[in-house]
């Protein structure tokens, strides 16, 4: 029996955008479907259309028929009645989702007192019983807790709990496990399936990351500027697209598997060891046992960096991959200068960088050596400076140009980065995300830095343009043998950029190689628990048989 | 843990009332006029009246002298003597502080019913006609000086429609109440507008949270979201800006109980530094500040029943 049928649905906005146009979408009983796009394709509002959550002006036409009842144009009471029994949604980001002032226990029973009626303890027994079935260690004391005593991971399955509370017949997750590392990831995709299975229900998983619906869904929607490009099985979609859009979507996915080429290439160098850099000139960042604790009051010592060395030859490219809370932003932050290390040392260039700059003097010195390129454009860029000027002022600040040549400076910098002259002008507000970063990589890029730090950098950004502003990086590199420091939660992005890559648990270096090595050939177990943890489609072998295949 | 709460406040609450005292006492140096010679107004003095004088209210003593009997004084209840009426200050405040607490009592019942009411409905109708109007409105009244609003409501509703009386305090609490009607109002009006922005702003900035839309998909009535999740989490703010209107309040009162003829302390407290009475001048000051930083130390310790986070040390979001 169909579930979920969506047809023709459109929806405008009362200043006559038109955020959604004629989707058709159907899920049967117990089918699992994915709705993959990129930001601003529309498949949140879709998702929200599903159980009547869109925004109070919008102008819609066609149907959604959820069950036996059309939610456009339905009573309160009827959506009510879909929202209590029918459907559920998981969100996000738990940690906006759940309300930070209730407990955890107020948030799972609060549905089944005030909507179904039961008593408190009915609602408390059964709110345990559903966080014992998200695998959540504890029921009875997270019961009292609040959400800001636990991790991202575990509110996750809070939400899932607080959404099967109603034994609905369609789970709609949106984008569920992007806020999340991957190896949490894994165990909440875990959780989700185990659910879906044991419960026969429905299933609308929103998400950008292809591997990850095609891992999991049946079927896929691939949606694009609020129209649906294509759909069929997931299999049939992502093996053989259709439409351009979806093949470059596709393109653009980073992948951990490894190319023929590649793994030739690594079959042959077996044996010689990858000597490079030993005994040569000095590289060109050199970071030696560096460490680094924070003392919180109360609480144990965290040591957020422990004896941590690395470095990268002239015109090298050095991944750091590791989960939040391995110490990767705070090893960055010590590079750039931004906090001080308790041991170690840091030398960019042969000249020493281990200690924070104090004075304007020294502030510029280091500013020179290390530049730093941060996660969130929207925030690194001042809404109120335009893109040209925000170069420019890191040109004045650092050098004697005067205004025009400052400014023609400026354009060659916005030419590099692939943007074209009248951006010069326009605010951070009017650009998109990618070509927010690519002026925060030209701000970069303006003095010339020895080396440049990109801090989760492109995990902001959709793929395509997360595809570009990776091959921009590239193409930088090539053309003036820029040293980068490239740190990224995602193996698979830090392959496209760099060498060598380390991985970091805990604020150590787990184990270190040749990107492409590390990818075949993991030797520590907390890499071969990353790579695994990274979803794939299902009918797609384990990267490292097919290079053993290969080899 | 909350008694170490508790305490801590405790300490704090009486390290501020010290400091305060230092500076209230110590400000009569900082202010022309001199205390024996109000006493001694309207006689020629000779010098063995202000020798005696000097004497009787401890003049002649060291300034930290004066300054120890003074606080000891006031830790046994004895705020000393006042210079205008000579007697205890302790009985000529105490006459009066039922009333100015009335007035303030009532005005605080107005601001919270009008104040939240008004930023909750406002908030709710967001961008609407309705909202405008609220705001437009609350705009206007905060523009009114509350002298201005006092002698607007007499003229209005004691001298043309004859509803309310026009001076005093009357005797007995239903009579007291009925006297008070206006000078509260008069006096709640500025702060109405104040609690009923920060409420706006404050439910607004919760409505547009993810919580929200997620108490929303799970089939929880509108008004039930709105209790449970809008407002319960919108309290924090209007509790820190009601606390920090409660100085105001006090002093504004001086202004509505000298429009009113209310014989409070807010009057009182007129009167008497234009008598040079400092005795009485010190023992209001102390009291208004008091009654601050204690209303606020409640605030304090409220805290993590309003933002379970706060405990944690964690910061609001």
């Amino acid at each position: 029996m169909t579930l979920l049928e969506i047809s023709e649905l459109t929806l405008d906005l009362p200043n006559g955008s038109r955020l959604l146009d004629g989707i058709s979408l159907r899920i049967e009983e117990g089918e699992t479907v994915g709705l993959v796009g990129e930001s601003g394709s529309g498949k949140s509002l879709t998702a929200r259309a599903v159980i009547g959550l869109l925004p109070d002006q919008a102008r819609t036409t066609g149907s959604v028929r959820l069950g036996q009842t059309e939610v456009l144009g339905a009573s309160v009471a009827e959506l009510l009645e879909l929202r209590r029994h029918t459907a559920s949604m998981i969100f996000q980001d738990p940690r906006a989702g759940i309300n930070p002032m209730r407990t955890i226990g107020d948030h799972l029973t609060e549905a089944l007192r005030l909507c179904e009626g039961k008593s408190a303890a009915e609602a408390n027994a059964r709110a345990k019983e559903l966080l014992a079935a998200v695998r959540l260690p504890r029921p009875e004391d997270h019961m009292h807790q609040h959400p800001h005593e636990l991790s991202g991971g575990m509110l996750q399955r809070v939400m899932i709990a607080g959404a099967l509370t109603s034994s609905p017949q369609l789970l709609i997750c949106d984008e569920p496990t992007t806020a999340l590392d991957v190896t949490t990831q894994a165990e909440i995709v875990a959780v989700l399936s185990e659910q879906r299975a044991s419960r026969g229900m429905g299933m609308l998983f929103i998400t950008h990351d292809l591997n990850l619906a095609a891992s999991l869904c049946d079927r896929v929607y691939v949606m694009s500027g609020g129209k649906v490009e294509e759909h069929g099985t997931a299999r049939a979609v992502f093996g053989n697209p259709q439409t351009p859009y979806t093949r470059r979507l596709i393109e653009a996915t980073p992948s951990i598997s490894l190319s023929a080429a590649e793994t030739a290439a690594l079959a042959q160098q077996s044996g010689t060891l990858t000597a490079a850099g030993q005994g040569e000139t000095e590289p060109m960042l050199a970071v030696e046992g560096l460490s680094k604790s924070y003392r919180r009051r109360g609480k144990a010592t965290v040591d957020a960096v422990k004896a941590v060395s690395v470095s990268i030859p002239r015109g090298g490219a050095l991944g750091v991959v590791g989960e939040s809370g391995s110490g990767k932003s705070t090893l960055a932050r010590m590079i750039v200068g931004l906090e001080s290390a308790d041991a170690g040392g840091i030398r960019v260039d042969g000249r020493d960088r281990t200690t924070v700059p104090r004075t304007r003097a020294e502030r510029l010195a280091h500013a020179r050596s290390v530049q730093m390129v941060f996660q969130d454009p929207y925030l690194s860029l001042d809404p109120r400076i335009a893109a040209g000027r925000s170069i420019e002022d890191a040109l004045r600040l650092h050098g004697t140009l005067d205004s025009r040549a400052a400014r023609s400076r400026v354009l060659e910098l916005l030419d590099q980065v692939g943007l074209a002259e009248q951006y010069a002008d326009a605010r951070p507000r009017t650009l998109s995300g990618g070509q927010r970063q690519r002026v925060a990589i030209a701000r970069a890029l303006a003095i010339e830095p020895d080396v440049l730090v990109m801090d989760e950098a492109t995990s902001a950004l959709d793929v395509s343009v997360q595809a570009q502003v990776l091959d921009l990086v590239a193409d930088i590199r090539k053309a003036r043998g820029l040293t980068v420091l490239f740190i990224s939660h995602d193996l698979a992005v830090v392959r496209r950029v760099c060498d060598e890559t380390v991985v970091m648990k805990a604020g150590e270096i787990v184990e270190r190689g040749q990107s492409v090595q590390l990818l075949a050939a993991p030797q520590h177990p907390y890499t071969r628990l990353l790579l695994d943890s990274i979803p794939r489609p299902a009918w797609e072998s384990d990267p490292r048989e097919s290079a053993a295949a290969n080899a | 843990m909350l008694a170490r709460r508790i305490g801590g406040k405790l300490g704090s609450l009486v390290l501020t009332l010290f400091l305060v005292s230092l500076l209230v006492f110590f400000s009569r140096f900082l202010v022309p006029g001199d205390p024996v010679s109000f006493l001694l107004r309207g006689r020629k003095p000779s010098p063995e009246a202000i020798a005696a004088v000097t004497e009787q209210y401890g003049l002649n003593l060291p300034v930290w002298q004066q300054y120890i009997n003074w606080l000891t004084g006031i830790l046994q209840g004895d705020f000393g003597r006042s210079l205008q009426f000579r007697q205890d200050v302790s009985v000529v405040v105490g006459e009066r502080l039922p009333v100015t607490l009335m007035l303030v009592v009532m005005a605080g019942l107005i601001i919270g019913v009008l104040g939240l009411t008004s930023g909750i409905i406002a908030s709710l109708n967001r961008g609407r006609p309705l909202d405008r109007a609220i705001l437009i409105g609350l705009t206007m009244l905060g523009a009114i000086p509350s002298f201005v609003g006092a002698i607007v409501l007499i003229a209005i509703f004691a001298v043309q429609l004859g509803w309310f009386p026009t001076f005093g305090s009357g005797e007995g609490f239903a009579d007291t109440i009925y006297h008070l009607t206006l000078p509260s109002i008069a006096l709640a009006l500025v702060f109405v507008v104040l609690v009923g922005k920060v409420t706006r702003s404050s439910m607004v900035e919760q409505l547009g949270r993810e919580h929200v839309e997620v108490a929303t998909s799970r089939g929880l009535r509108r008004a039930v979201v709105i209790r449970r999740h809008v407002f319960r989490n919108a309290i924090g703010p209007i509790l820190t800006v009601s606390g920090l209107l409660v100085a105001g309040l006090l002093v504004a009162s001086s202004i509505v109980e000298a429009a009113f003829g209310v014989a409070g302390i807010g009057s009182l407290l007129v009167q008497s530094v234009d008598r040079l009475d400092f005795p009485v001048v010190q023992a209001i000051v102390l009291l208004v500040v008091t009654a601050f930083v204690v209303v606020n130390g409640i605030i304090d310790v409220l805290e993590p029943w309003i933002d379970p986070r706060s405990a944690a040390g964690g910061s609001a979001r």
